[in-house]
C-alpha cells in the first residue's frame, strides 16, 4: 500500500498526469474552438441549457478547456487548472447522466468531431470517471517536475 | 490535510476562477473578432434557428415554405429520421419513417417509396438534431440524389400550425 502510494504520489507520476489530461483537453478543445456553432448544437441536444444560452456555452466552454489543458501541459497554475478540469469532467458527467436517465438518444459530442457519431452511453461516463482520477492526483500531490513554474506547486 | 491548508486552497480556487473567467472572456473576444463568429445570445423563440451546420457536400437545405409546397403538391417524399415512437405520435403527412439509429432495419420497408420519389426531404426534431443529416448522408451513399434537409424539422412544421398525421401506414 505504501509502495502504491509512493508510486502515485511520485513527482514523475504528477507530471505524467498533468501532461496526459492536459493533452486530452487540448486535443478535444481545439476543434470545438474552431467550430463553436457545431458545438453549440451538440450542447442543445442535451436539452439542459436554455436554447438562448447554448451559443454562449458553445463559445466559452471550449476556451476554458483549451486554456486549462494548455496550463496543465506547461505546468502553469497546475492545481487551479486541475480543479477547472475536474469541474468540467463533473459537469460533462452530470450532463451525460441526466441525458441517459431521460433516455436521450443523442450524439455525445465528447470527442467531437472525431467521434461525432458516438452515442451518449454509460461507457462515456466511465471514461470521464477514469479521466477524473488524473486531475485529482494533481490536486492532491502537486508536482513541479517538468513544470514551467514551480512556485504554486510548492505552496 | 496540511497540503490543503486554507490559504493555499483559497489560492487554488482564485486561480481556477480567474482561469474560467479569463478563458471565457478570451473566447467571447475571439468570437466577436472572428468573421465566422456566432451570436452569443439567442432571443427566445429562436431555438429553431440556431446557426446552421454547413451541410455535407451533395445535400441542400430547404425551408418551411418549400416543404409546405412539396407536401401540398406531392412533389417529393418526406423522410422522418426520428425514432419510431415519435413518428407514430405525429409526423408530416405522407412522410415515411427511417430512424437514424435503426436505418438498416427500416430501410427495406421504405426503399420502394424512396426509389420512386423524384426528390427526398429528410427531417428530424429541429435545428439541433443531426439525425436528418445522418440519414441524408446514408441515402447519398446508397446513390440517391436530390436530397434536401429540412433543418426546421418537425418542430418548425407544428409551430407553423401545419397538419400532422398519426400512426404508421
Amino acid at each position: 500500500m505504501t509502495r502504491l502510494r509512493a508510486l502515485v504520489s511520485h513527482p514523475i507520476a504528477g507530471a505524467f498526469c498533468r501532461v496526459l489530461v492536459g493533452g486530452v483537453f487540448l486535443y478535444t478543445a481545439y476543434p470545438k474552438v474552431l467550430h463553436p456553432d457545431e458545438f453549440a448544437r451538440l450542447i442543445n441536444g442535451y436539452r439542459i441549457l436554455h436554447p438562448d444560452l447554448v451559443n454562449l456555452a458553445g463559445v466559452t466552454l471550449p476556451w476554458i478547456e483549451l486554456m486549462a489543458g494548455a496550463f496543465l501541459v506547461i505546468g502553469l497554475l497546475p492545481r487551479s487548472s486541475a480543479l477547472v478540469v475536474a469541474g468540467l469532467l463533473v459537469l460533462f458527467m452530470s450532463a451525460g447522466l441526466l441525458g441517459l436517465l431521460r433516455g436521450l438518444d443523442i450524439d455525445c459530442g465528447c470527442f467531437f468531431p472525431l467521434m461525432l457519431e458516438h452515442k451518449l452511453g454509460w461507457d462515456l461516463l466511465l471514461r470521464d470517471a477514469l479521466l477524473l482520477l488524473l486531475p485529482l492526483q494533481i490536486l492532491i500531490w502537486p508536482s513541479s517536475f517538468l513544470s514551467a513554474r514551480s512556485t504554486q506547486a510548492r505552496s | 490535510m496540511g497540503r490543503w491548508g486554507q490559504g493555499s486552497f483559497i489560492g487554488v480556487l482564485i486561480g481556477a476562477a480567474a482561469l474560467v473567467v479569463g478563458s471565457s472572456l478570451l473566447g467571447i473576444g475571439v468570437n466577436i473578432a472572428s468573421p465566422s463568429g456566432i451570436p452569443l445570445l439567442l432571443s427566445t423563440g429562436d431555438a429553431g434557428t440556431l446557426p446552421s451546420l454547413p451541410l455535407p457536400e451533395g445535400l441542400t437545405s430547404v425551408g418551411l415554405p418549400e416543404v409546405q409546397a412539396v407536401v401540398a403538391e406531392g412533389a417529393g417524399l418526406l423522410v422522418d429520421a426520428r425514432e419510431p415512437d415519435e413518428y407514430e405520435i405525429g409526423h408530416i403527412p405522407g412522410a415515411v419513417n427511417l430512424p437514424a439509429y435503426e436505418f438498416d432495419d427500416y430501410f427495406p420497408e421504405v426503399v420502394e417509396k424512396i426509389e420512386a420519389a423524384s426528390r427526398l426531404i429528410v427531417y428530424c426534431d429541429g435545428a439541433e438534431c443531426s439525425d436528418s443529416v445522418q440519414v441524408a448522408e446514408r441515402l447519398l451513399d446508397f446513390g440517391f440524389s436530390d436530397i434536401s434537409v429540412f433543418e426546421g424539422g418537425y418542430r418548425a412544421w407544428t409551430e407553423a400550425g401545419e397538419p400532422t398525421e398519426e400512426g404508421r401506414p
